[in-house]
C-alpha cells in the first residue's frame, strides 16, 4: 500500500513519530492510521481550511531582516506532535522546577542578601556584566516573587530522545497566542483525529493567566484588581498576541500614552475618566519603560512607572530586571542554582555549553568553531546565532575575531541533533527539526499549560526554528493519563 | 561640622508643560562620616515626594506633577554633622590590587562606564604619573591626584557628558571632569574607583579653600573615592587638590555621573526652557537648631539646560 508516509526517511535521526527501527510509537498510532488513509489532495484540502482560518484571524508575526515584507504568516503544520503523558510529566516537573529556582535567584539579587552570588555559586561579575541586570530594579518589590509570572523554556530532545533546556525566556516570551490559535484551528482541520485522543485542552490559558496576574497585585490594591495588557503598539513583531491575550483575558490593552502616573499611583485614560490601575502585563522592553529612569528617549513607555511600582502601588509583570537570569551565560549556572536554592537535582539537563572567558575552554572553542553553535549571551529569537557546520569559512574567521574581542559576549554550545517531526512539505511529508517551548506562569505557584510551540525548521536540514528566522509550527498534543482527564 | 543646605532648581518652560515625572539625588548621604539631622523637599507646584535608596545606597526623591504649569521649582533643605576621614594606616603593595577577591568585588568600579572610557590617553598619562611613585597603593593613589594638578580648573567650561580624553586635550574642565578623569586613571592602574557627587563648604571654587564667612553659594561638587586593600574607600578631591574632609557633605556614589545626576526627569510640553541652579551652605556651630533658615533670596544665575542634566561646578 502507497501513502503520504511511504519512504519517509528518518535520516538516521531522532523521530518523534517512529523508533529507530522504524515502527510507529504507540501514542502516534492513532494519528498515523489517520494520515495513511489521506491522499495528497485531502491535505491539501485541508491545508486550504487552515490558511483561511488564519486569514480572517489576521495572525501574522514579523519577520525582522525579511527583504519580503514585514508580515507573514507562521504557518500551522497539519501534522500535530504528540507528546505522551509520562514524558509530559517529565516536562512539567523539570519546567516548574526550573522556573521556581530563577524566581528565587531573581528575587534574592533585587530584594534579597544576593546570596548565590555572595556564596559563588554564580560568579558575581558575570552577574554585574549582565546586559540584563537592571540596578534601577533593585528594591521594587514582586509578590509571591513570581518574577518570572510568564517563562517560556525551550527545549530540544538530542540523538537519544532526552529532552534538554535550550534556552530560557524570561523577559516577554512570545507565541502563547499560536499554541491557542493553532489549537483551535486543528480542532476544525483535523476534528476526527483530535476527537479520537485524549488530547489535554490548553484554553485555559487566558484565565489561568489573569487570575496569576490578579494574584501579584500590591496589597494596597482592592478585591478586584485592574490587570491591563500595555503593548509598544501596532508596529510590535508581536502585536497581534498583545491584542489576543487582551481578549482571552476580557483586561484592557493599553499603549504607553494611555497610562498616566500622579502621586505615584498609575491610571488609564478612560472614556468615564481615569480608572487605577494595579497590575501591568508589559510586552515592552525594560530600557523603553519608563524615561525618567531607562532611555529617556523613549516615546512607548509610562514617565513615573517605577517609581509607582516601588511605592507598592503598581505590579510590573514580568519583573524588570529578569534578563539577568535569561543571559546565555548565566543559563551555564542554573542547574547550580536549582540545586543551591531547592536542594534537588535538575530533572531537565542543559545542553552541554562552553565559557569563552575562560582561557581553555576558548581555546578548545576556537578549535572547534566549524562543530560548534555560537550565541550572542543577550540576544533572542535566534539573532546573531552561528551555526559552525553550517556557517561559511569567511563567517567564521569573523567570529572569531569578535569572541577574541568580547569573550564574555558569547556562549558555545555542543550541536544538539535536535529531533525531527514528520511534516508537510510541498504536498509530501518529510522530516523536519522540532522544538518546543513549554509556557509556565507563576502565581501563587508554578503551573505549566499542557503543551505549548512546536517550533519547526522548515528548511530541510536546518537547526534554526525561531518564527523571526523563518520558521514554523505544530500543535502540541499533551495526551492524558487518566481517561477522566479528556480535553476538548 | 554641622551644616545647612539649601538646594533649589527653578526649570522656566516656554509655555506649558502638561506633566513632568522626576528623581532628585540631593540629600546628604548617612555613612560613617556624616549623620544627617534633618531633610526635606518641596516642589512647586506641590507634589507628594516619595524616596527610596537606590543600588548605590544613595536616597532619592520622586514627584510627579500632572498639572498644567510653567514653572517647577524644587528646594531640598536638610542639616548634616560631618566629620574628617580616618586617616589610611595601611599601605598595601600595588599587588594587593591584583588579589582576585578584591577585584571580584569591585569589579564594577574597576570597568569602563558611559563617562569613563579607560582610552590609551588615559592609560598613558595614568602610567607616566603612577611610575614615579613607592611601590603601596596609596602612594600610587596621591602620584594620580598630584598629577592631576596639571588641569586647569574651567568654570563653565565644559558641560556634562565631555569624553575624559577630551578633557586631558583640553587641559581642563569643571569638577565632574577632574572627576571622570581621575576614576578612569584609577582603573586603568587596577584601583577600583567611584564618582562622589556632593557639596563643599567653600569660598573659593578654584581652590577650595575655607572661608570666613559662614555662609556660600556654591554649586554641586564631585570628587572620587579608591579602594584600598585592608583599609576601604580613601576620598580625595582632584578639582582642589586636597583630600576629603569636613567641608565635604557626600551625596551619592556610583560608577560615573549618570549614577548620580543630582536631578533627572521628563516632562510633556515645549522642549525650550531655562533653568535656574542655586546651592548655598551655611555652617552652624554643633549643637544649633536644625533648618535655621537660610535667607530665601536666590542669586538669579540663570543656565541654558543641556539634557536637563544639572550643571556641576
Amino acid at each position: 500500500m502507497s501513502d503520504l508516509l511511504t519512504g519517509y526517511d528518518r535520516g538516521g535521526l531522532f523521530d518523534e513519530v517512529f523508533a529507530s527501527d522504524g515502527v510507529v510509537r504507540p501514542h502516534y498510532l492513532e494519528l498515523v492510521r489517520r494520515v495513511r488513509d489521506l491522499t495528497a489532495g485531502d491535505l491539501e484540502h485541508r491545508e486550504q481550511i487552515r490558511d483561511a482560518i488564519f486569514r480572517t484571524q489576521g495572525i501574522t508575526f514579523t519577520v525582522y531582516g525579511d527583504d519580503d515584507g514585514v508580515e507573514r504568516t507562521f504557518p500551522l503544520d497539519l501534522l500535530p506532535r504528540i507528546i505522551p503523558a509520562e514524558e509530559w510529566d517529565v516536562i512539567e516537573r523539570g519546567v516548574v522546577q526550573r522556573v521556581t529556582a530563577l524566581n528565587r535567584f531573581l528575587d534574592d539579587l533585587y530584594v534579597g542578601e544576593q546570596a548565590a552570588v555572595h556564596e559563588g555559586v554564580v560568579p558575581r561579575w558575570l552577574v554585574h556584566t549582565a546586559e540584563g541586570f537592571r540596578r534601577e530594579a533593585f528594591g521594587i518589590p514582586m509578590p509571591h516573587g513570581a518574577r518570572c509570572l510568564v517563562s517560556g523554556v525551550d527545549l530540544v530532545r538530542d540523538a537519544q530522545g532526552t529532552y534538554r533546556v535550550l534556552e530560557d525566556n524570561l523577559r516577554n516570551p512570545s507565541g502563547i497566542s499560536y499554541v491557542l490559535e493553532n489549537r483551535a484551528a486543528m480542532t476544525r482541520v483535523l476534528p476526527r483525529a483530535f476527537a479520537a485522543q485524549r488530547v489535554r485542552p490548553v484554553d485555559h490559558y487566558g484565565p489561568m493567566l489573569l487570575r496569576a496576574l490578579r494574584s501579584v497585585a500590591p496589597p494596597a490594591a482592592g478585591d478586584q484588581p485592574v490587570a491591563v495588557v500595555l503593548t509598544p503598539g501596532a508596529y510590535n513583531a508581536a502585536y497581534f498576541e498583545h491584542a489576543f491575550l487582551a481578549r482571552q483575558m476580557g483586561i484592557e490593552l493599553v499603549e504607553g500614552r494611555d497610562l498616566v502616573v500622579d502621586e505615584h499611583v498609575v491610571s488609564m485614560r478612560t472614556t468615564a475618566g481615569l480608572q487605577r490601575v494595579d497590575v501591568i502585563y508589559r510586552r515592552i522592553d525594560d530600557d523603553f519603560l519608563d524615561p525618567v529612569v531607562f532611555r529617556p528617549d523613549s516615546l512607548l513607555g509610562v514617565p513615573g512607572l517605577l517609581s509607582a511600582a516601588r511605592a507598592g502601588n503598581v505590579t510590573i509583570v514580568n519583573a524588570v530586571g529578569n534578563g539577568v537570569a535569561d543571559d546565555k551565560a548565566v543559563y551555564a549556572f542554573v542547574p547550580d542554582l536549582i540545586r543551591y536554592y531547592l536542594g534537588e537535582e535538575p530533572v531537565l539537563p542543559n545542553v552541554t555549553t562552553y565559557l569563552l572567558w575562560d582561557p581553555e575552554q576558548r581555546a578548545e572553542v576556537l578549535d572547534r568553531l566549524d562543530e560548534l553553535v555560537v550565541k550572542p549571551v543577550a540576544a533572542s529569537g535566534g539573532y546573531g546565532l552561528v551555526i559552525g557546520p553550517h556557517a561559511e569559512d569567511g563567517e567564521l574567521a569573523a567570529l572569531r575575531t569578535r569572541i577574541e574581542a568580547d569573550p564574555r559576549g558569547f556562549i558555545a554550545q555542543e550541536v544538539v541533533a535536535l529531533s525531527r517531526h514528520p511534516t508537510l512539505v510541498n504536498g509530501h511529508i518529510e522530516g523536519r527539526h522540532v522544538d518546543l517551548r513549554p509556557f509556565a506562569i507563576a502565581g501563587e505557584r508554578v503551573e505549566v499549560i499542557p503543551g505549548g510551540l512546536t517550533r519547526v525548521a522548515l528548511r530541510r536540514g536546518s537547526l534554526v526554528v525561531n518564527s523571526s528566522q523563518g520558521g514554523g509550527s505544530k500543535d502540541t498534543w499533551v495526551l492524558g493519563a487518566d481517561p477522566a482527564v479528556n480535553g476538548g | 561640622m554641622r551644616l545647612d543646605i539649601h538646594y533649589r532648581t527653578r526649570f522656566a518652560y516656554a509655555g506649558h508643560v502638561s506633566e513632568s515625572q522626576n528623581e532628585l539625588r540631593a540629600c546628604p548621604a548617612i555613612d560613617d562620616r556624616q549623620q544627617l539631622v534633618h531633610y526635606d523637599v518641596r516642589t512647586t507646584p506641590s507634589a507628594r515626594v516619595s524616596w527610596y535608596l537606590d543600588y548605590w545606597g544613595t536616597r532619592v526623591d520622586t514627584f510627579g506633577i500632572r498639572l498644567p504649569h510653567t514653572a517647577l521649582e524644587v528646594v531640598a533643605e536638610g542639616t548634616v554633622d560631618t566629620v574628617v576621614p580616618e586617616p589610611v594606616e595601611a599601605r598595601p603593595p600595588r599587588a594587593a590590587l591584583d588579589d582576585p577577591a578584591f577585584r571580584d568585588e569591585h569589579l564594577e568600579l574597576l570597568q569602563p562606564s558611559p563617562h569613563v572610557a579607560l582610552t590609551a590617553t588615559v592609560a598613558e598619562v595614568a602610567h607616566r604619573h603612577a611610575g614615579q611613585a613607592a611601590d603601596d597603593v596609596v602612594a600610587l593613589a596621591h602620584a594620580v591626584h598630584e598629577g592631576l594638578a596639571a588641569l586647569e580648573y574651567a568654570p563653565g567650561a565644559t558641560y556634562v557628558g565631555v569624553p575624559v580624553d577630551e578633557v586631558l586635550r583640553a587641559g581642563g574642565g569643571v569638577c565632574q571632569d577632574f572627576a571622570h578623569v581621575a576614576v578612569a586613571m584609577y582603573r586603568t592602574l587596577g584601583v577600583p574607583a567611584r564618582y562622589v557627587s556632593g557639596y563643599l563648604f567653600t569660598g573659593d571654587d578654584a581652590t577650595g579653600a575655607d572661608t570666613d564667612s559662614d555662609e556660600v553659594e556654591v554649586q554641586t561638587h564631585a570628587w572620587v573615592e579608591v579602594a584600598v586593600p585592608g583599609h576601604g574607600w580613601y576620598a580625595l578631591d582632584p578639582t582642589n587638590r586636597q583630600q576629603v574632609g569636613e567641608r565635604h557633605v557626600t551625596i551619592g556614589r556610583g560608577r560615573d555621573y549618570d549614577d548620580v545626576a543630582p536631578l533627572r526627569g521628563v516632562f510633556l510640553g515645549p522642549p525650550e526652557h531655562d533653568l535656574e541652579v542655586d546651592v548655598r551652605l551655611r555652617r552652624l556651630a554643633v549643637g544649633a537648631p536644625a533648618a535655621a533658615g537660610i535667607g530665601r533670596e536666590p542669586s538669579r544665575a540663570t543656565l541654558v539646560a543641556r539634557q536637563r542634566a544639572q550643571q556641576q561646578q
